[in-house]
Parts: C-alpha cells; structure tokens; sequence
C-alpha cells in the first residue's frame, strides 16, 4: 500500500483534514481490461431545465437558424451513434435511435418550435421544451406503464437539441485524454466519447455483461464499473489512474505512483503484443494435456472476437440483451432464429451454447415484479417454467439453428431435479410439434445445467444422470455457497472465489461428470482469475470459458503448466483451511512458473 | 379515401418501434394517412403523433388513407400492423 505522506505537510497547518489533493483508491468490478492516467471529467446527467427567455427583434431573427443548426448536430450525433451501434450491438440497438432521428424533422416537433419562436418570441430551447411538455403529458396520461415509460424517449431528444443549443457544454466540453467518470453510461454515450478520444471510464452501477462494459471492451477502453459512489468522490480536472485489470481507479496519484503505473501500462501493451503470438497455439499445458477454450458472449457481432482471441467455440451465449429490448420483451421466434442461425453458423465446427433467458436477480424483469430478496426468488428455470409463451419460441428458434451447426442448450438457476423434469416435458413438446410440422433440427442436441447453486452440486450424481453437460457459474455459486452479496460493500469482503468451499463444490461436480462421462465446463469470472487456473485444470475441468479478451492470458497459464502440478495444488487448495492461505500458494506457484501472468492479479503489487 | 378499422395485435403496444416502423411505412407512399383513436387524430407520417397515440395491445384504431396510391398504403400497412411488428404477440 502507498501510504503517501504529502497531505499532511499542508502549509495551512490544518491538521486531520481531508486535503483535495490526497491520493485515494477506489475499487470497483473490472469491466474492460487496460490502463489510463490522465484527468477526470466528471459527466453529470445534468436536468435540462429551460428558462424563458423573451427574444430582442435581432435575436428573434436569428433564433430559427440558431435552432436548425442545433437539429442539425443532433442528427449528425445520432448518425454517427446509429452507425457505430448498428456494427457493434446490432441492428435491434439502433432502433431507438433511428427513431429519434425520424423525430427531430417531424412536423410536430420541427415545425411547432419554429411557430413557437415566431409567436410567442421566445428562446429556442424554452419554445422546445413547451412543445416537447405537450407531447409527453399525453403519452405519461396512457393507461398501460410501458408505453407511460417511453415518454422518455421525448425527454432524450429534447435534450439532445436542447444541449447542441447550449452549444454543447456537454459534449465538445470533454477534452479527448480524460478519463469520464459517470453514475452509468450507455451504449451511444460510449460511442461519442470514443470518438472525442477519450481514454477510458468509471461508472458507479453497471456489471461486466451491461451494455457500456461490452462496448468498452469492444472498442478497447479500459473500463471500471459498480464503483457505487465514484461520482461523489472525483471532480473534473482530478488525475486519475484507471486500471481495468485490477477493477481501481486511484485519485489524484502521487508522482510516484503515476511512474509505477506508466511502467505497468508499458507492460501490458508488450503483454498484449506477446499474447497475440499465442492466439494460433493450442491450449495444452507441458505435457500434453489438451484444455477447451471458449467464449463468454453476449451479441452477435461480436463473433469476430472468437477467432481473433483463439476462442475454440461458445461456451456461454448469454441471450438476455438480445431479448430483452428496452428493458421488455419483444423479439419473436423468427428474429431469435435469424440471429441464433448466424452464431451458430459463424462459430462452427465450434459449439454454441445457449443459455435460455435467465431473468431475475440483478437482471430487469420485465413484469414489473418486485422481490424482497431477488437473488432467492423467481430467477433463472423457475421464471422459465411459470412463463412456457417465454421459454417456448426460443427453444424452437434455437432448435431450428441447431442445423447450422453444434449446438448445446444450457439452462440457468437450477436448483432441483423436478426442474429438469419439469423442462423435458415441454422441451419434448416443442420438439413433437416441430416434428410435426415437418421443421428439421438436430434431434440429439445436448441439454445442461448450470451449476451454480449448492443443491447441484451436492448432488452431481443425481444431475449427471439427467443432463448431457454441465457449466460452472463461479459468480453464484460463490454467492450462495458463501451468503454474500459481492455488490454490498459491507460484505464484500466475504466474497472470496477461491474459498475451500467453493473448490469442493467445482472437486464435486466435475468428478461426478467424469463416472458419467459427460463434459464438464466453467464459464464464471473465475476462470478470468489466473492464479485459480492451474487448480482448475487440476480439479479436471475440461473447458475454460470467458469474455474473449481474457482467452490469451489463460492460455498463457496452462502452457505454462504441467497436469501434474495442477493435480498437486489442488490436492494443497482442497486441503487448505482459507482462501488467503490458497491465494499465497497460488500467487507464488505463478511467480515461479509463469512469468508476466502475475501481471494481470488483482493483488497489491501495481509495483510489480 | 379508404378506411380500415384495424386491432393492436402486439404485447408491447405502439412504443418506439413500432412507431417508427409505421412512419417509415406511410412515408413510402404518396398518401395522405391519418390514425383515429378514441377521437383522436393524428398524422401517421409523425413519429411523435403515433408515439402520442399510446396504443396499447387490443386498442382500435381507424386508419384512413387519401391520395393516389390510397389502396396500396392501406394494404401495405394493414400487413405491418398484422404482422405485430415482428413482435410477441
């Protein structure tokens, strides 16, 4: 730890105060890996309130200009976000935003603000804000709460013109090299701060499968998310370091550290360099033992990603983006087939794995449905098997896919067996009907569970009976398993995913898949903490899956390794009393053996 | 002039998309095309007039068509509207 000492040799001689120019680390999860140093701009979503303002007979002149032009820089902002959206999230995130664009030269907005100005002789922005107020008020007095929501849809666009009226002071006031700070971003804020050149963000909410982490990864800015007050405790113009491998971001950094951190963004730009070299190599450690390598993805377009990370197939295709737009679902099974089709296509002769809706919890449900204690409520299969109009079209859409190439169905939350009986039987129903109906599919494909919760894995046995795979969700079953919730700072602490207990769970469940000769795989963050590999791969895991940019470094690991030492330090973990004690075992074995890996731990050691 | 008397068949209502989807639809047309509901006009090329609509699932609405290319407008947004905006219904 640096403890500096610089505040307290303040000239004032105010003892026990805070000074602004301490330096602090805050944490946060890390969303997308890489280092940036460089100022704070502290986006605030600021209310556009408008004031009237009555016009002079000059300025009411040149008002309707003033305004055409601000129309003019809202449709260049948003063609320049429906383009970069469309390429990177897909043609179904970009609607939104060609909505807006058909609204900003509708009559009803256009033509109304311009009589507006002209009668009444007032601002632009006051005249946009009436004629906006008016719209909304209608559709915030419909019966039915989703479409009472889209009013803010109008509130965006309004905003929009009302910002490039104020000349921006938004936008064109972010100096490119800062690193934005914000309580979220979306996706379209993303895209316009990449192209001012930003270096990279830190938001208080958001988690690794949001849209602005993806995007981060996608365009390759570092990224630290859920950092829960981040926006209280940084102002614009602060030095930041923003370290997306270890999830911090350190305040006004003393001399020193901003050193030590321009040598470690040094190295992870020759780490990356030396890790693309890896990409063609095969996924074997020392002695010939072969590991699966797979993807963690969430969007179509982001299978370009597989092959440029070495990824073997997709081990986890996440689809609650895909279905879920504007927080509710509206995707039939034809538009689920035609994306569904394309993955699949795309990743073969690798598998993709489908995990069918895994609603709840964390993630927005739809039905506006309130829960005490969500992570122990209606999430995952359960929420599956009370809704069959959800489950059913995508398990036809994906079985109709399944004849573009391996494919492999993964069912999330599951706790009991029943829930695997209760899924066949409508799984065998869908199948009839598309039997029936004369649509072809591949009639083996493999269905499996996740494990994530303790129940399953206690009872491998039983499960591997009835599924043809399972896959290890680390972030759950650590949560359950440990009864702590990672987002709660109080706890936090407590989370430890390299717990004995949770190594004993994975012992378990793979060893159980091995007398039933089904495969195993783990596909939590887990697998993206690189001191736990070599124990993972010594429990008998088979295949490693992870978002694509962490493909290389894990790679990295196992061709460092031999199974024989995996198979001893897993012996060591299994028998260990705490995770801490695991921990020091594990950071020293990579020390010694693989060298640069250490890199990429998020220990104490940004020296390093 | 044609008018048609058509249901929302779409769970989510005519939000956004749909909205926009109907305007772009009526814009291919030389048409004039007016959405009645509830006593309530609105010009169906307005992306902000059918978002105001607040149309939700099973909602009636009287399309009305004027202009030279009428009956193709009418036929064409009838199938849009049918089709459920490729949505779930």
């Amino acid at each position: 730890m640096n403890n500096s000492s610089t505040s307290i040799s303040s000239s004032d001689g105010v003892v026990g105060e805070t000074e602004a120019g301490e330096e602090r680390r805050l944490f946060g999860i890390d969303a997308a890996p890489g280092i940036a140093i460089g100022p704070a701009y502290l986006y605030a979503k600021v209310s556009f309130d408008v004031q009237r303002r009555v016009l002079t007979a000059e300025e009411l002149q040149n008002e309707p200009s003033r305004f055409e032009e601000a129309v003019r820089r809202s449709e260049r902002d948003l063609n320049k976000i429906i383009d970069v959206t469309r390429d990177k999230l897909g043609e179904d995130s970009a609607v939104i935003f060609e909505a807006q664009l058909l609204m900003l030269r509708d009559d009803a907005l256009y033509s109304s603000v311009l009589t507006y100005i002209t009668e009444h002789e007032v601002n632009a922005g006051y005249a946009v804000h009436k004629v906006m107020s008016k719209h909304r008020k209608v559709m915030e007095a419909s019966d039915t709460e989703y479409l009472r929501e889209r009013a803010t849809d109008l509130q965006d666009i309004q905003d929009r013109i009302v910002r490039h009226l104020r000349r921006g002071q938004i936008l064109s006031a972010i100096d490119p090299e800062t690193i934005v700070v914000a309580e979220s971003l979306t996706a379209a804020d993303m895209i316009l701060f990449s192209r001012k050149g930003i270096l990279g963000c830190a938001t208080d909410f958001g988690g690794p499968t949001s849209h602005v982490s993806i995007m981060a990864r996608a365009l390759g800015l570092p990224a630290v998310v859920s950092m829960h007050s981040v926006t209280e405790k940084v102002e614009t113009g602060d030095m930041l370091i923003l370290d997306g491998i270890s999830g911090e971001l350190i305040v006004n950094p003393v001399d020193e550290t901003i050193k030590r951190y321009r040598t470690r963004k040094e190295r992870y730009a020759r780490l990356l360099q030396e890790e693309k070299q890896l990409v063609p190599l095969a996924a074997e450690t020392i002695d010939g033992h072969r590991v699966g390598l797979e993807a963690n993805l969430e969007l179509r377009e982001e299978i370009p990603l597989l092959k440029e990370y070495g990824a073997e197939g997709i081990g986890l295709f996440r689809t609650e983006i895909l279905l879920l737009m504007e927080g509710r679902l509206a995707i039939s099974e034809d538009e689920q087939f035609t994306i569904y089709k394309k993955v699949v296509e795309n990743t073969a002769p690798g598998p993709t794995t489908f995990r069918v809706l895994d609603l709840g919890g964390d993630k927005l449900l739809p039905m506006a449905h309130r829960e005490h204690n969500p992570f122990l409520g209606w999430r995952g299969i359960r929420v599956l098997l009370d809704k069959p109009d959800i489950l059913v079209p995508q398990l036809r859409a994906i079985l109709r896919a399944s004849l573009f190439g391996p494919t492999r169905i993964l069912l999330p939350m599951i706790t009991s067996l029943s829930e695997i009986e209760s899924f066949g039987e409508i799984f065998e129903g869908v199948k009839n009907k598309l039997k029936t109906e004369g649509t072809a599919f591949d009639s083996s494909i493999p269905i499996g569970a996740m494990v994530e919760v303790p129940s399953v894995a206690l009872m491998a046995d039983q499960f591997a009976e009835v599924v043809d795979f399972f896959s290890i969700g680390t972030n759950d079953l650590t949560q359950y398993t440990l009864a702590v919730d990672r987002g709660n700072d109080l706890v936090a602490k407590l989370y430890e995913d390299l717990h004995p207990a949770i190594l004993q769970m994975i012992k378990r469940t793979v060893e159980a898949a091995e007398r039933a000769d089904i495969p195993v795989s783990l596909c939590g963050e887990l697998a993206t903490n690189l001191r736990a590999v070599p124990v993972l791969i010594g429990l008998g895991v088979q295949t490693l899956s992870a978002s694509p940019v962490y493909l290389p470094a894990i790679k990295r690991v196992i061709r460092a390794m031999t199974l024989a030492e995996g198979k001893e330090l897993a012996d060591q973990a299994l028998t260990s009393g705490s995770a801490v004690e695991i921990r020091q075992m594990l950071d020293q074995w990579l020390d010694e053996h693989a060298i640069g890996v250490s890199f990429f731990l998020n220990r104490d050691e940004s020296s390093t | 002039m044609i008018e048609k008397e058509i249901t929302v068949a779409n769970r989510a209502g005519l939000h956004t998309r749909p909205a926009s989807m109907i305007v772009r639809k009526a814009s291919e047309f030389e048409a004039e095309f007016f959405i009645h509901k509830d006593g309530y006009e609105i010009n169906g090329k307005s992306i902000i007039g059918v978002m105001t609509l607040a149309a939700e699932q099973g909602a009636t609405l009287m399309l009305v068509f004027e202009g030279p290319d009428e009956s193709e407008a009418a036929d064409a947004m009838t199938e849009l509207f049918e089709s459920g905006f490729g949505e779930v219904k």
